[in-house]
């Protein structure tokens, strides 16, 4: 019953999308409320299946066939767990959020009705990626989601910088998606099907395993790794955020980025199979959350230090998964999703109400001019840290106990020195945004609070971000119809209820307390002077870790001296081998044989007629001589 | 009874005598007589062998009927040509008309 709904959840918001693109500027306000009124609908939508699948067994299914050459047929269709389940909302509530928050922030913008038009067509291809039930549909939402993203990213084409990084998030991305693809094809070569549930099965029964499974699973990492900005495809999320800061927040920190961790999450199992990859998952969660941690500390745009921070939460997420704990992961995106999105919007709020200035050292103070933002964003940032008892400390609180659980000291250290970061980062934020006095007095004389259509969303937001930790708890999160709560799989193998051990609580409170500490210690009210000091005694490092550890200049080498060399030589091949000797050569070598041979036509009769004369002498001696 | 090589040989003196005009005369019209010559020594090889190899079968003597017809519709076509020809350029050497190549 539902899951036949269901499929309406993707085509109600690609039906807006096709009538925003084609009629937006005619409808009136440019269409900015079909928006909203679709975003609304599937929501309502999305309540109902709520409804329908409460208490009732899961997955549901529903599938329509597609296509059939000899034995082998195609079956599109939906399936609905508790993965998808978790992933609905968090998608449908933070679109609907940035939907009626853009409609504040990109008032007065060119291609205003292109701008919702986009976002619907996201909405839908996003939601198709985490309704799939097989691997095929789900690598079509794959790719739309990254077109939606160029096409956001890119949104201000007139600037140059905005062109560049959608580019850059378009290849990049590109490169873990070819691996995608393959790991899709191997898998279907192996086994002959493309449907999620029957993978998994064969997996379990020792079918399909090996190292044609390691392989597989490998380059479906890879995607993973791409979408999601793990290291070493970092470098196109924090350049994402040339885009619409609304579209920062949906696309860049709560929904299409976590894609790939949605990924790991739904193959898990046989991830858990091929043997070494949760190893793997885990040490690139490590290495990104911890170099993204570090990176974010020099970084001096609230969108850029916001942007370092989501590939640092995403690290999080898979390392979690890397240890087996499913549940603690997708949790942590859940949780994550709302107060990403509420801190990015605030920065929108920020940006908007200091007329176009995103640089800390212009901003300071703005907590006294823009209370609604500053309290928000306050509570975005303690949610982030991971302060009892908000969002954040309930999910960092199942990652801490899965990694206590699963790989040992070793990781749990790490992952406490990345929980020390995050905090740290997230306080100099807020510090040196939100206190102290004004760094650029023109720029604090213009500030305003935003209107009620941006502070809504951000009020909203806030309170999922204080409330969102609770569904960790069974009979909470029972009561929103959630299946039988996210607590019973923390752990793939082992099934078992999440409970509150105080002595990890206290050990996170005390990562929160330290992180906060020196944070504090640097910038209180918004001072520079202790940092400036620190940066100043070890120039060297400072400077790396303000460049990014040499990333981006480290690709554009590769790119300017290996991948262009490797072009040239190619270029050269074609152009000369292929082009000039293969193709124009063998037209040049007709048209020249042709010139020599058209001499034989004489247009003469009689030759014509000796000629066959000729010819059927010479044929009745070969027949003569050959019959002997 | 006049046997059979008789009539080969009559059929093959015509069809040589059919190519021999065909390759050395340059009127059009001679052109195109020396081709029913040709047809014509088919025709009688035909009804030779039909009369010869088989009375009950009638295969050879419906295809010369058939050589017959299909020669009268050739020869007005190529006479009609002809005709054209000598219409634009008042000649029918075959050799002059020679425009139709590269």
């Amino acid at each position: 019953m539902s899951a036949e709904w269901a499929w309406l959840l993707a085509v109600i918001p690609a039906c807006a999308f096709i009538v925003l693109a084609l009629f937006g500027r005619s409808l009136p306000r440019q269409g900015d409320w079909l928006g909203v009124l679709t975003v609304t609908s599937i929501l309502g939508l999305l309540i109902a299946i709520f409804t329908k699948t409460f208490g009732a067994k899961l997955p549901m299914l529903n599938a329509v066939e597609w296509t059939s050459i000899g034995d082998f047929s195609l079956s599109h269709g939906i399936a609905i767990d508790w993965i998808t389940l978790i992933m609905l909302p968090v998608i449908i509530i933070v679109a609907l959020m940035v939907n009626i928050f853009s409609i504040g922030y990109m008032r007065g913008e060119p291609r205003y009705s292109w701008y919702f038009a986009v976002l619907q067509l996201f909405v839908a291809s996003m939601l198709l990626l985490v309704l799939a039930d097989n691997l095929l549909l789900l690598y079509i939402a794959w790719e739309l989601v990254g077109v939606c993203s160029f096409l956001l990213i890119g949104f201000y084409w007139e600037k140059r910088s905005a062109v560049e990084a959608a580019k850059k998030a378009f290849i990049t991305t590109r490169v873990g998606d070819v691996g995608l693809l393959i790991g899709i094809i191997l898998l279907w070569k192996a086994t002959g099907t493309f449907n999620i549930h029957e993978l998994i099965s064969y997996v379990e029964h020792g079918e399909l395993g090996g190292t044609t499974l390691f392989v597989s699973m490998l380059f479906i990492f890879l995607g993973a790794m791409g979408k999601s900005a793990q290291l070493p495809f970092h470098v196109w999320l924090p350049d994402a955020m040339e885009g619409p800061t609304p579209v920062s927040a949906l696309i860049h920190a709560a929904t299409m980025v976590v894609a790939g961790v949605y990924l790991v999450a739904r193959l898990l199992p046989m991830f858990e199979a091929a043997g070494g990859m949760m190893l793997i998952i885990t040490l690139v969660g490590l290495a990104t959350a911890i170099y993204s941690g570090i990176v974010a500390f020099a970084q001096t745009d609230i969108k850029k230090v916001l942007a370092y921070s989501t590939v640092s939460q995403l690290g999080f997420m898979f390392v979690a998964l890397g240890v087996g704990g499913i549940g603690a992961g997708m949790f942590h995106l859940f949780t994550h999703a709302f107060f990403k999105a509420l801190l990015f919007l605030g920065a929108g709020s920020v940006i908007l109400g200091t007329h176009h200035h995103q640089e800390m050292r212009n901003l300071g103070g703005l907590l006294r001019k823009m209370p609604i933002t500053g309290i928000t964003f306050a509570i975005g940032s303690l949610a982030l840290m991971g302060l009892f008892p908000l969002a954040g400390f309930w999910s960092k609180e199942t990652i801490l106990s899965a990694v206590d659980y699963g790989p040992g000291s070793w990781a749990f250290i790490l992952i406490s020195i990345a929980s020390i970061m995050t905090a740290f980062y997230t306080v100099r934020l807020f510090l040196r945004t939100f206190t102290g006095e004004p760094q650029d007095a023109a720029v604090a004389e213009k500030t305003h609070e935003s209107s009620l259509i941006m502070t809504g969303p951000l009020i909203v937001l806030a309170i999922f971000s204080v409330f969102a930790g609770f569904f960790i708890f069974t009979d909470f999160s029972k009561a929103f119809g959630l299946p039988g709560g996210i607590s019973e799989l923390i752990y793939l193998h082992y099934p078992k209820h999440f409970s509150v051990h105080w002595d990890l609580v206290g050990y996170s409170m005390a990562l929160v307390v330290i992180g906060t500490f020196f944070g504090v210690w640097f910038y209180w009210r918004g001072s520079t002077e202790r940092s400036t000091k620190l940066a100043e005694w070890q120039p060297a490092i400072y400077h790396m870790i303000q460049r990014k550890f040499f990333f981006d200049e480290l690709y554009q080498f590769v790119i300017n001296r290996i991948i262009l060399g490797i072009s040239y030589v190619v270029s050269w091949f074609d152009r000369y081998v292929v082009n000039d000797t293969g193709v124009d050569g063998s037209g040049e070598l007709t048209k020249y044989s042709g010139f020599v041979l058209k001499h034989l036509q004489t247009g003469k009769v009689p030759n014509y007629a000796l000629a066959i004369v000729v010819g059927i002498i010479m044929l009745s001696l070969i027949t003569l001589v050959l019959r002997g | 009874m006049i046997p059979l090589e008789n009539y080969l040989v009559l059929s093959g003196i015509l069809f040589s005598l059919g190519v021999y005009g065909v390759l050395s005369r340059r009127n059009a019209v001679l052109v195109l007589m020396s081709v029913e010559l040709m047809l014509n020594a088919v025709s009688i090889n035909f009804i030779a062998f039909s009369a010869y190899l088989d009375v009950t079968q009638i295969t050879g003597v419906i295809f010369a009927i058939f050589v017959v017809a299909v020669a009268a519709a050739e020869i007005g076509l190529a006479l009609a040509i002809v005709l054209r020809i000598f219409r634009n350029r008042s000649s029918i050497n075959i050799d002059e008309a020679a425009e139709l190549k590269w």
